[in-house]
């Protein structure tokens, strides 16, 4: 019935096209890699360290923004999957003398286990029925880091220090290695995006029966995209302890997971490299740069907030109309 | 090797029933490999019903399905699809996310089994894999002339068109059972034509293909053999001009002088 003649496309395209494509496909990223890679020669120590921890916190952003992307869901409790990477690195840092070549694999794998637990229970469950109780998770979590604290330090948290390579200044270590942690993660979920997983689980975010009609089930969808979302958040609270150099009860509350889901709605759930740089920036280098503001800061950071969300909904218009003046004139 | 005879989808004696209504009254059914077979029925008459009882979307109360002689008890409708029993849907369900090809692709995802790690790094099975994917998604987009298509969204495709997206990929996985649910909804008499020529190449020797359609020009055109149901219950079974010349149908189809 077709006029059409049939194309198929190589199945090994030679490696320069593919390399062509690659770097054409995204080269915006491959730029602010390169920037981010030379950035610490341009600004002083403070800055290195804020914007280390703010890598993390893009990590943890995209842990939330994959699961809206991909489940159709928000969580409120993102916090308590970073707290397990976190503590997974900093018990085997200082209790056990491990380095990160060890605990962030482990961290990795405990974050995706515990998304699936949390998955299995809560499969039935969707929109705000299902935000309410990750936020019993969150809730848990101080709790629970307090009354375990003879191995988490309690209150008084643990100091991460181990180096990753001996010999190099920690200031550096704690910068590139949360940048290349975060690079991965994006790199990674690039890859997904394209994967026989990544298709199946978008079609059973917007019809599942359809999915299911052709092989994947709704409860196999919904434990992985929590499996990957909590082991990605996890990766998040690993380069917090890393980066932060501490980790602490306080930086696993609540607000914690409320700030993540403030992040990934800012990023506008991107899972680019420079969105979740913006959203990790509103949970550590915005308020940095609103510190003289003292009893302001949160007018401020709520019209920053609500100026990006603006930004971000009229630009693609401005985009569309400069595009059309540009083309009539 | 199997008799291609014995590669039938059976049930016998579905029963389904809503809230104390009978949907379905003990069905007793065969759709043959190597055939095409319509199920036609006034709207409500349970054919999209039986569709879900087929395909493990319902479980029905009573009876007893079988594909090539294993039962589907209990089957949910992705193991069903491992066993190459696919559907399209009454209403369009792509996902808006996915391109057309990407949407494709979908149908002929249960044939690989590539793990996680393939996934997320740019390993030479991932890169493989998908290649293949891709190369069989834009075989069934050609076949059905939407080649063209391929890299567009489903919001820039008009309904006909976004129709038989749903059917390539119903068809991408090289399916055991084919089940079809009003395949000509919202298509333009040339693409149904195209249609029809589309699915009557399909059929082959190994294929179970059922229809559910509202157009009598294409039932009666394709298929081999026509179950008639009406308020849950057969009426008529048998080839077209069997069924054309039923008195009982014609009666349900064009109202009777009575009525």
């Amino acid at each position: 019935m077709s006029d059409h003649p049939v194309t198929i496309k190589a199945v090994h395209p030679p490696l320069p096209e593919r390399l062509r494509e690659l770097v054409a496909s995204d080269l915006g990223s491959y730029v602010l890699a390169v920037v981010l890679i030379v950035l610490p020669l341009l600004v002083s120590g403070s800055w290195m360290f804020a914007i280390g921890v703010c890598f993390a916190n893009a990590i943890g952003v995209l842990a939330v923004s994959f699961l809206v992307r991909y489940g159709g869901e928000v969580s409120i409790g993102h916090a308590f999957f970073a707290a397990v990477g976190a503590y997974s690195v900093a018990i085997l840092d200082t209790r056990f003398g491990l380095s990160l070549l060890v605990s962030v694999p482990l961290a990795l794998v405990l974050g995706v286990v515990t998304g699936v637990a949390f998955a299995w229970p809560s499969r039935k469950l969707s929109g705000i029925y299902l935000a309410v109780s990750t936020m019993a998770l969150a809730l848990a979590v101080p709790e629970l880091i307090n009354n375990t604290d003879a191995l988490t330090g309690g209150y008084e948290g643990l100091y991460v220090s181990k180096p990753l390579i001996p010999g190099l200044p920690m200031s550096f270590q704690r910068y590139y290695v949360a940048l290349a942690v975060l690079i991965a993660v994006v790199f990674a979920l690039a890859r997904f995006r394209h994967s026989r997983q990544g298709l199946t689980i978008l079609l059973s975010k917007a019809h599942p029966a359809a999915a299911d009609a052709f092989g994947t089930r709704q409860v196999w969808a919904r434990c992985a995209v929590l499996g990957i979302s909590g082991g990605i958040a996890a990766l998040c609270g690993a380069m917090l302890a890393f980066a932060g150099s501490t980790v602490s009860p306080s930086g696993f509350t609540l607000w914690s997971s409320i700030f993540l889901l403030v992040g990934s709605v800012v990023s506008f759930y991107g899972l680019t490299l420079a969105r979740a740089l913006i959203g990790g920036a509103f949970l550590t280098l915005v308020p940095q740069f609103l510190s003289a503001s003292g009893a302001w800061i949160p007018v401020f950071y709520g019209l920053a907030l609500l100026g990006m969300i603006l930004l971000g909904h009229y630009l693609p218009r401005l985009k569309e109309m400069m595009a059309r003046h540009g083309g009539t004139a | 090797m199997m008799d291609v005879a014995t590669k039938s989808l059976t049930g016998q004696g579905i029963a389904l029933s809503f809230g104390g209504i009978e949907v379905l009254k003990g069905l007793d059914v065969e759709f043959r490999a190597g055939e095409i077979t319509g199920l036609i029925g006034p709207n409500g008459a349970g054919k999209t019903s039986l569709f879900n009882c087929l395909t493990g979307a319902y479980h029905p109360q009573k009876g007893a399905i079988s594909y090539a002689g294993h039962s589907l008890e209990g089957l949910p409708p992705a193991a069903r699809a491992q066993k190459g029993i696919v559907r399209s849907f009454q209403h369009v369900a792509l996902s808006p996310d996915l391109t057309v090809l990407e949407n494709v692709m979908i149908g002929v995802a249960r044939n690989y089994h590539s793990g996680w790690l393939h996934a997320f790094l740019p390993t030479v099975r991932g890169r493989h894999e998908k290649a293949e994917m891709r190369a069989d998604a834009e075989r069934a987009l050609a076949e059905l002339g939407l080649a063209k298509a391929a890299d567009k969204m489903p919001s820039e495709l008009p309904p006909g068109m976004l129709r038989l997206v749903e059917i390539a990929r119903a068809i991408v996985g090289r399916p055991a059972v084919l089940m079809l649910d009003e395949p000509a909804a919202g298509l333009n008499n040339s693409e149904t034509r195209d249609l029809m020529r589309s699915l009557s190449a399909l059929a082959s020797p190994d294929l179970v293909m059922v229809v559910v359609e509202h157009d009598m020009d294409l039932v009666m055109s394709i298929c081999d053999r026509i179950y008639v149901l009406n308020f849950g219950a057969f009426v008529a079974c048998g080839t077209p001009a069997e069924v054309r010349s039923n008195e009982e149908v014609v009666r349900i189809y064009l109202g009777s002088d009575d009525d």
